[in-house]
């Protein structure tokens, strides 16, 4: 379990410098088309400001904005809207991730359908990857157990000599 | 017999009289706790009532403010200016504003901003005179043969309250040549400073007053304070 930093100073900084490092991360997943960058490079660099959110701030203040729940939901939701344009591509007589065939439910040229069809794909994988990796995050930091459960369990019984 | 029993007379009237003034200390004391109670919950009462119509007001104002600081940047990084991409980088603004507003701007009182944020913008040069100037100290410290430095950490008990203000203070500091902020230790500031001429500037505390005057810390009266203050009177005039 990570608890709250001592330094203000770091934790100051980090709070203010969130906001930037997810836009940022949002403009690499948008632009993945046109540039360098895309749905995997955006999505960890999303993840990891969540990743600086926890650590600066520890789990109990940063809990409010993350939840595992969310995050699992989160990485369903990026894989669903994957495969979903896949399947779409596949159910309109194309090939699976076959964008162009996108053209007739978007009313836009095949190239642009494409283009299209690229974005959305980008923005599925970033959500997949950002909540996959602050889940593992989490995972590992507090051992497996998720703070709910964590009331049942109860603390374990101290070793007696 | 007469003396004793006047004697006696007198010894109960005492008693009574001590009687008495212990019943009205009781009573005022009681008083007092009610008062004090009665006007402990007023105050919650308004401050509660105060602070609901605040924190939406701030929430709103924060939103904003961060929207468009960040929509600033998302048009820098992009690049690209036709409707579909500045309507992407809206959308985008909007989830990372909503999820981090009260990230960028933590406990800013509305109506506040502005101040804060002109204050700020006139606090930077005087800053970057601040460095210049020690620019030049250091510079003579480090050329002169003798090496006259006197390098010692001193520790500097601050009376700035918000974690922003300290913050501030610290990253001053440190830009500042000659002096480095360590730690923030409990409002203690751990600075190492190269000389004494540094060190007294900062012990001087006038960059403190000014990160004060910014964050319009509550419970300090500044010399820039009066002087808008007076101004405004005179304008009244």
């Amino acid at each position: 379990m990570i608890h709250r930093g001592e330094d203000v100073i770091i934790r100051t900084i980090a709070r203010m410098l969130i906001p930037f490092i997810q836009i940022y991360a949002l403009y690499v997943i948008m632009h993945g088309h046109y540039s360098p960058g895309g749905g995997f490079q955006g999505g960890v660099i999303f993840g990891a400001s969540f990743v600086l959110l926890l650590l600066t701030h520890g789990y109990h203040d940063a809990r409010s904005r993350i939840s595992e729940k969310t995050m699992i939901v989160f990485s369903s939701m990026g894989v669903l809207i994957y495969a979903g344009i896949g399947f779409l591509c596949l159910v309109l007589l194309g090939n699976f991730l076959d964008y162009s065939m996108l053209a007739g439910i978007l009313h836009v040229d095949p190239a642009h359908a494409r283009s299209l069809g690229i974005l959305g794909v980008e923005i599925g994988v970033g959500f997949a990857v950002m909540a996959v990796m602050v889940s593992i995050f989490l995972d590992i930091s507090t051992g497996g157990v998720l703070p709910g459960e964590e009331e049942e369990v109860g603390e374990p019984p101290a070793n007696e000599a | 017999m007469e003396v004793t029993l006047l004697v006696q007379a007198a010894d109960e009237s005492f008693a009574i009289l001590e009687k008495a003034r212990v019943r009205a200390v009781d009573l005022m004391n009681t008083a007092a706790k009610l008062t004090s109670e009665t006007r402990w919950m007023e105050e919650k009462k308004v401050r509660a009532i105060f602070r609901g119509a605040q924190e939406t007001r701030a929430g709103l104002q924060n939103f904003v403010v961060t929207f468009v600081i960040l929509f600033f940047f998302w048009a820098l990084l992009s690049g690209k200016y036709d409707t579909f991409h500045l309507s992407l980088g809206v959308i985008c603004c909007g989830i990372v504003a909503s999820f981090g507003h009260d990230l960028l701007f933590y406990n800013v009182r509305a109506g506040d901003m502005r101040v804060i944020a002109g204050r700020f913008v006139l606090y930077v040069p005087w800053l970057f005179y601040q460095v210049v100037l020690s620019n030049f100290h250091v510079a003579r410290l480090v050329l002169s043969p003798r090496l006259p430095i006197d390098p010692k950490l001193i520790r500097y008990k601050t009376k700035l309250e918000s974690d922003t203000s300290m913050v501030t203070l610290a990253n001053s500091i440190t830009l500042t040549p000659g002096t480095i902020t360590i730690a923030i230790e409990n409002g203690e500031f751990v600075v190492h400073a190269l000389s004494r001429k540094v060190a007294d500037d900062l012990n001087a505390g006038d960059m403190e007053d000014k990160v004060a005057h910014i964050f319009m810390e509550a419970d300090h009266i500044y010399i820039q304070d009066v002087l808008d203050v007076a101004r405004i009177f005179a304008a009244l005039k």
